[in-house]
């Protein structure tokens, strides 16, 4: 009995759970409002990447590529940004930010990137005078960390690059929430109006849910300004919602303007919400509302329906970035629901000194297993082995056929979510999301019960 | 009117050269757009890289095969979860993907011992597996790994395995069809001529350049099986690798994507002097031309007439109801390259639908010289067209549907047209006389969504405004 922390024993990978760097990084980039990524590297880096968004949010997004070819392999790239950095700003009139992306192929060659920024600046000066471009130098090269680290490290630059200077204290938040959905950006600002608080989301992707309109206008961007990014320097605190993205930029901007950064656990369940909103209260002076009690109520309301009759002891395979896995691991706990495998996707290190797995780690009585820098394939092999018995598995929908093949049932949650529709719009953060999600996991052991015809008569009243 | 300067390429000339408006009167000899170029960076090009050429298109499409990709993790992440190429055991080559994951550890000190670890682990886990195609991706090939020896190292430890290596980074080229082009060749100088299959029909052949797309080629097949025609290999839908080993027993190849796949044709050709012959397999008219040109060759044209009598018979009524519909619709292509000329003529002539507009990502000029043929004047042929291109080319020809991929779709359809996939498809399969009516359908369904008026209409009363860009 206990938990144990392992790490993939292969060398190579079946079945990833994480994207590369760039690509997380390309992530980050589009929250940004008035932005184009340029990815310095193979077109396939960027081609691809929007194709995974369009995938989750069925949306289009904005991203540009030097399109290196192999005379670039050769010689270097340095001319291709340039090329690329003032052909977007001649053809795109509002365009105010481009963070250039390096990959593996550029890391390698050994492009300066940012000699060659300083030279686009010269050139942007010239050419456009009233004009101001940011170019965020972005590494990002594909051999180190993950898609989370990628997100993390754009995040980092666009903050390092924008954030300059310390004006007049702005007495608003910083709100670092991670690689969450446009539903949590909502649910998460719905909260801090709430309680009368004044922040600044990073990254901003409520309208990554975007309408389709009389007028025919396009509206899928990111949110987050430049004038956001510049003034994150003058705010009150930070708070980072998630340890492996996104809280570098609140230790940052504590280090370099001293505006305290505070990192709480990723408010996934009951009690990491409430922590969250404790936070908030105790950096503002502002009391929790009435109103989110009454939320809060609503969803344990609705869990409580489920938890002891239809979760407890059932078995639960986690995967997903490693904010995600352990928060829903931690929710999990609150419904009765036995997290027994974890699987983290990258070789971060870090991972299994996380507190939070430390905690996961004397609370739980029964066998559990966290799997560091894991693939697909080592859920697979334990789906299919019939000693190791999952009842749930919980993740994105790059694990689909593992759940198909193994006839276990699977609620989608993560990125990306490209077989289920709409599940970006709503929120798996805060008291909503931990009842979103516990009904939707209730509705897949029920349609599951269905169609394997096991006590699916229970269901005959309740 | 020759080549066209569109507003939006003002300030980058060279895509002039890109863009040709034909006119009555006018052909490819004095119009040819430029083709298979450099990109320009920074253009929001839709174009892929080679290695997805090789990897996604055409190696990863066999059935039985381990795909192992030598780099990063993200080149085995982002061409998995793309495709719609299913398989007749399960869909094993959609279901797995295998990267060698390279740190940076790897890229100081050289990746081989990785792959080679890597390999063997894939095979121990999947030990029913015995084939596998290895990969070189950026990285890897700029560090100069040696995939080769690795494999043939692999190969001497393995007696029962057989390894294919694809040497094709994403930097090669100018777009994915460098990749066509890497693996076609490779496999043909180091693969064809190791198998001998087992012949079962005096009338072989082999098909080449169809991926088995929505079930593509198992459809074709049973046309080759009422014909009694034994296929020795699909290039490569729905095939295993041993067949693909044994293309030189084949008495005729025939070539549906000329582009991907005409390279491994002519080659087969040269070496073991087998005829190519290339069909259309998308329209009525098309597939039954394609289907007497086979009959042709291996004198069964008794049989071939009597295919198409039974096929029109059972799908042209279905076809024609779809036909009164659509006539006069418009329609745009914006896909790799050969499906432009694939399909212009066949949806005009079958379905009565005018194609107004034509991207291609990856075409040759070569590709543009049939298109150019095909086409119609009026309409606009593109190469590497790029996002402020296409808002302006829908502004001037205004199509009623676009045949493009899923991201360019949730594009357009913000501007109110609606997408059908252009490469891989809505409801399939879209060859042959059935896949033709699917693909009739899936534009009829599109066009006539009734969601399209509805998003058009302010229930304040307020007129609708011409397509534009967000200011905001």
């Amino acid at each position: 009995m206990g938990c144990e922390i392992t790490t993939r024993e292969r060398a190579g990978i079946i079945n990833p759970m994480y994207d590369c760097q760039p690509a997380g990084a390309q992530y980050a980039g589009i929250g940004v409002k008035d932005c184009i990524p340029l990815v310095h590297g193979g077109q396939g880096c960027t081609m691809f990447v929007r194709l995974l968004f369009a995938q989750h949010f069925k949306e289009n997004f904005d991203i540009a590529s030097t399109s290196l070819h192999e005379d670039s392999a050769v010689f270097g790239g340095h001319q291709r940004i340039e090329d690329g950095v003032m052909t977007l700003v001649r053809r795109y009139p509002e365009l105010r930010v481009i963070p250039i992306i390096t990959t593996c192929s550029t890391e390698v060659i050994g492009d300066d990137v940012e000699g060659t920024i300083s030279r686009c600046n010269k050139a942007l000066k010239t050419e456009f005078p009233d004009r101001k471009v940011h170019v965020v130098p972005v590494h990002t090269p594909s051999f180190k960390n993950s898609q989370v680290g990628g997100y993390s490290e754009c995040v980092l630059s666009l903050v390092k690059t924008l954030a300059t200077h310390k004006a007049a204290p702005s007495g608003k938040l910083n709100l670092f929430p991670g690689w969450v959905n446009p539903g949590d950006v909502t649910l998460l600002k719905h909260y801090l109006r709430e309680m009368g608080v004044e922040a600044t989301v990073f990254m901003d992707t409520e309208d990554f849910d975007s309408p389709m309109l009389p007028d025919k206008t396009i509206h899928t961007h990111g949110r987050t300004t430049v004038e956001d990014l510049q003034g994150s320097a003058n705010a009150l605190a930070s708070l980072a919602l998630a340890r492996y993205e996104g809280a570098s930029s609140a230790q940052y901007l504590q280090t370099e303007f001293e505006v305290p950064a505070h990192i709480v656990s990723t408010p996934y369940g009951i009690a990491n919400t409430d922590a969250m909103l404790q936070k908030i209260s105790e950096i503002t002076g502002k009391p929790i509302p009435d109103s989110l009690i009454r939320e809060r109520g609503i969803a344990i309301d609705a869990l409580q329906d489920l938890a002891h009759m239809f979760f407890a002891d059932k078995r639960v395979a986690l995967f997903g970035h490693p904010d995600l896995v352990i928060g829903l691991a931690e929710f999990c706990l609150e419904v009765e629901l036995k997290p027994v495998l974890l699987l983290l996707g990258d070789d971060n290190s870090r991972y299994k000194k996380d507190p939070r797995i430390l905690a996961l780690k004397s609370k739980v009585d029964w066998d559990m297993e966290v799997v560091c820098n894991a693939d697909l394939w080592e859920l697979e092999k334990r789906a299919k082995n019939p000693d190791y018995q999952i009842d749930m598995i919980l993740g994105h929908s790059k694990g689909r056929y593992v759940a198909i093949d193994a006839n276990i049932p699977m609620t989608r949650v993560g990125f990306p979510t490209f077989d289920r529709a709409g599940l970006y719009r709503h929120p798996t953060m805060g008291y909503r999301g931990a009842m979103l999600l516990g009904e939707a996991i209730a509705n897949s052991l029920f349609a599951h019960m269905e169609y394997t015809r096991n006590r699916e008569w229970i269901l005959n009243t309740w | 009117m020759p080549m066209v300067l569109l507003q939006c390429d003002k300030d980058i000339p060279e895509r002039e050269k890109h863009i040709y408006l034909k006119v009555d009167g006018e052909d490819s000899r004095d119009y040819l757009p430029v083709a298979n170029a450099s990109t320009i960076p920074g253009t929001l090009s839709e174009r892929g890289c080679a290695f997805c050429g090789a990897k996604l298109v055409i190696g990863g499409v066999l059935k039985d095969t381990i795909q192992m990709i030598h780099g990063p993790i993200g080149c085995a992440y982002d061409t998995w979860h793309t495709k719609r190429y299913p398989s007749d055991n399960g869909h094993f080559q959609m279901k797995y993907v295998w990267s060698t994951d390279m740190k940076e550890s790897h890229i100081v000190f050289g990746g081989e011992k990785r792959l080679e670890k890597s390999m063997h682990e894939a095979f121990d886990e999947m030990p029913e597996i015995k084939r596998m195609i290895v990969y070189t991706t950026c990285p890897t090939a700029l560090i100069g790994d040696d995939i080769k020896a690795v494999a043939k190292k692999v190969m001497e430890a393995r007696p029962d395995v057989d390894i294919f290596t694809c040497e094709c980074p994403g930097f090669a080229g100018v777009s994915q069809s460098k990749g066509h082009h890497v693996l076609n060749i490779g496999w043909v100088n180091e693969k064809v001529g190791t198998v001998e299959p087992e012949i079962t029909s005096k009338y072989t052949m082999n098909f080449i350049g169809d991926y088995n797309i929505q079930g593509d080629s198992e459809l074709l097949q049973q046309y080759w099986d009422k014909l009694g025609i034994q296929v020795i290999a699909h290039f490569t839908g729905n095939a295993n690798y041993d067949d693909l080993r044994s293309m030189h027993r084949a008495q005729l190849n025939v070539v549906n994507c000329a582009r991907s796949a005409g390279y491994i044709a002519n080659e087969l050709k040269k070496k073991y002097g087998i005829p190519r012959l290339d069909i259309d397999s998308w329209g009525f008219n098309y597939m039954a031309e394609g289907i007497r040109k086979i009959s042709a060759f291996f004198g069964i044209e008794e049989k071939g007439e009597a295919l198409i009598a039974e096929e029109y018979a059972k799908w042209k009524p279905k076809l024609d109801w779809y036909k009164e519909r659509l006539r006069g619709t418009k329609m745009a292509i914006w896909t790799g390259g050969p499906r432009l000329w694939h399909w212009t003529k066949s949806v005009e002539d079958d379905l009565g639908v005018q194609v107004v507009a034509m991207s291609s990502k990856f075409g040759h000029q070569e590709d543009f010289e049939k298109v150019i043929a095909r086409g119609q004047a009026g309409t606009y042929y593109i190469d590497d067209g790029n996002e402020l291109e296409f808002f302006e080319i829908i502004d001037l020809v205004k199509p009623d549907v676009i045949f493009t991929g899923p991201r360019v779709g949730e594009l357009v359809k913000k501007l109110h047209i609606p997408y059908v996939n252009g490469h891989a498809y809505h409801n399939g399969p879209y060859m042959g006389f059935e896949g033709f009516v699917n693909l009739a359908r899936d534009m009829y369904n599109a066009i006539y969504n009734p969601l399209l008026k509805l998003a058009a209409t302010d229930p304040r009363g307020a007129l609708t405004t011409p397509a534009k860009e967000a200011a905001e």
